[in-house]
């Protein structure tokens, strides 16, 4: 069994809506009673992050846009932008906590005091750009935590998965031209799921010219249709950049039995994503995989699904 | 949706006097494929497309053994006038966008020079310019969902859904409507922007309209 650290902070449960959304605390409440209960919490090596220093978090963010965060929260705002990002007083300390997370979880990989991570991380992140969060998603934890990997520990080759079924247009868009960051998403097509974007000659700019990769799935697609995308799209792509870790965005929103899209994957799927991210690693990347939590709003099937992720990231 | 707030003003033009050899500079400089002809007063008096400078430049390229300074001696010494097409197929200042991209298809003609009253041009519109109207139209690249309802074929359908949407303080960025497949219904393809789609499906649907499952319109 490998040692996989838990990453987690109470006040995760604090960013709350004031108002019914499918993004609230009770998806992470639902997944720690179901780990614990499951006996997969004491599998793990629980981490609790601390604050993150701002420095951190402008290596993607402009000081603007954390400024604007800042300033909502504090007035009371309800939302950043309609009603799909909230906001309430603790927004902007626990999504700074949540960017936290996502670099502990990094550290503790990077430091080899785990394996892997997995990061069950509230607000998500994929689509918050530099200077925006939208779609649920405050600051960028995936696209924070390989910021810190390059300049802390001058990691050069990083691979990020992002499975959650919308695109990860945030992340997309800051790694664009960076050659030393490779990009894969797959999610449901543009053309039926927000936030339409995420077509498949979508590969990247500049010097970052093919270290983006976006697999669209048609509506309907299930298990079959996304190992053909791994195997077919991702593992050649793979084999070639050679990472040196790699960090999953994590939906579990692509399950048949989410309501917010279209896609088919089983629980059976999530093992199979994670099996073959963990393959990768243990070829390439010293077996080093850091996984951040990003949507899913189903309880059961997102509690199911996370239990199967994280029985792979250990091994059992 | 008027064809002006779409061409392309930034336009090169050639004198029906030039040569084809500087036709042809003029065109692989500025990467385009026409040039409008303007004689005095920058009136529109022909247009020349690639494809008339490849014609015009055969008969040298057929005989075996030519080197490209023979042919390009040819274009030199032809000019422009030659072999342009006078009766142009042209857009005025005042067309809709729907007119100009009528006259492209039914004239199947790559681009409109776009004329004043006077006869002068002041721009163009190609085939281009009308698919990245129709990309903005869809709004394909905002950051949005799709939503797609079926609705009886009469008035008030949209007014309704549009009703619906506002009072989840949701902005519309992009409205398409077209028959449906079925007689006496009409298909209205929204893009809003919330990526929360679940509780606008629910209450459009609570309404009494169809909302188009996605997973149904896999071949």
């Amino acid at each position: 069994m490998n040692r996989v650290a838990f990453v987690c902070h109470p006040d995760y449960l604090l960013h709350a809506p004031p108002f019914e959304h499918p993004e609230s605390p009770v998806r992470l409440a639902a997944i720690l009673d179901h780990l614990r209960a499951t006996g997969m919490m004491d599998k793990m090596v629980p981490i609790t992050p601390a604050y993150a220093e701002n420095g951190d978090i402008l290596r993607v963010h402009t000081p603007e846009y954390l400024h604007q965060l800042e300033s909502a929260c504090r007035r009371g705002d309800l939302t950043l932008d309609a009603e799909d990002t909230y906001l309430c007083g603790n927004s902007y300390s626990v999504a700074l906590l949540s960017a936290a997370g996502a670099m502990a979880g990094a550290e503790a990989v990077i430091a080899g005091k785990a394996r892997r991570a997995f990061c069950a991380l509230r607000p998500p992140g994929h689509h918050a750009d530099r200077n925006t969060g939208m779609g649920f998603c405050l600051l960028n934890n995936t696209a924070i935590a390989a910021r810190y990997l390059q300049a802390r520990h001058g990691v050069s080759r990083i691979l990020i998965v992002d499975w959650d079924v919308h695109h990860g247009n945030g992340t997309q868009s800051i790694f664009l031209e960076d050659p030393s960051v490779f990009f894969f998403s797959i999610h449901e097509h543009p053309s039926f799921l927000y936030p339409g974007t995420g077509r498949r000659w979508e590969t990247g700019k500049g010097a970052g010219e093919g270290t983006t990769l976006n697999s669209p799935m048609s509506p309907g697609a299930g298990d079959d249709e996304y190992r053909n995308a791994f195997e077919q799209l991702l593992r050649p792509a793979v084999e070639r950049f050679r990472p040196e870790i790699i960090l999953v965005s994590a939906g579990f929103d692509c399950h048949k039995d989410d309501p917010l899209a279209d896609i088919q994957v089983s629980g059976e799927g999530f093992r199979y994503m994670t099996r073959f991210v963990v393959e990768m690693a243990e070829r390439h990347s010293g077996g080093r995989v850091v996984s951040l939590l990003e949507g899913g709003y189903e309880l059961k099937s997102l509690t199911s699904s996370v239990e199967i992720h994280v029985q792979e990231l250990l091994g059992t | 949706m008027f064809v002006v707030r779409r061409m392309q003003r930034d336009i090169v033009t050639v004198s029906p006097a030039a040569s084809l050899f500087e036709a042809r500079e003029l065109m692989r400089g500025h990467d385009i494929h026409q040039l409008p002809v303007t004689g005095e007063n920058g009136k529109l008096v022909g247009i020349l497309s690639n494809r008339d400078l490849r014609e015009a430049s055969l008969p040298v390229r057929l005989i075996h053994g030519a080197t490209e300074k023979e042919a390009d001696d040819l274009l030199k010494n032809t000019p422009v006038e030659k072999v342009m097409t006078r009766k142009v197929v042209t857009a005025t200042v005042d067309d809709t966008l729907e007119d100009a991209i009528v006259l492209l298809h039914d004239f199947r003609v790559n681009s409109l020079p776009v004329v004043d009253g006077e006869g002068r041009v002041a721009g163009i519109f190609s085939r281009t310019d009308a698919l990245k109207a129709f990309i903005d139209v869809l709004g394909v690249g905002e950051i949005s969902s799709r939503l797609e309802v079926v609705v009886p074929d009469q008035p008030g359908g949209l007014a309704r859904i549009m009703t619906i949407i506002k009072s989840f303080h949701v902005n519309v960025t992009s409205v398409l409507t077209t028959g449906a497949p079925e007689e006496g219904k009409r298909a209205i393809f929204f893009r809003v922007a919330t990526q929360n789609v679940v509780p606008l499906k629910q209450a459009i649907s609570e309404a009494g309209f169809r909302i188009l499952d996605p997973s149904s319109f896999r071949l």
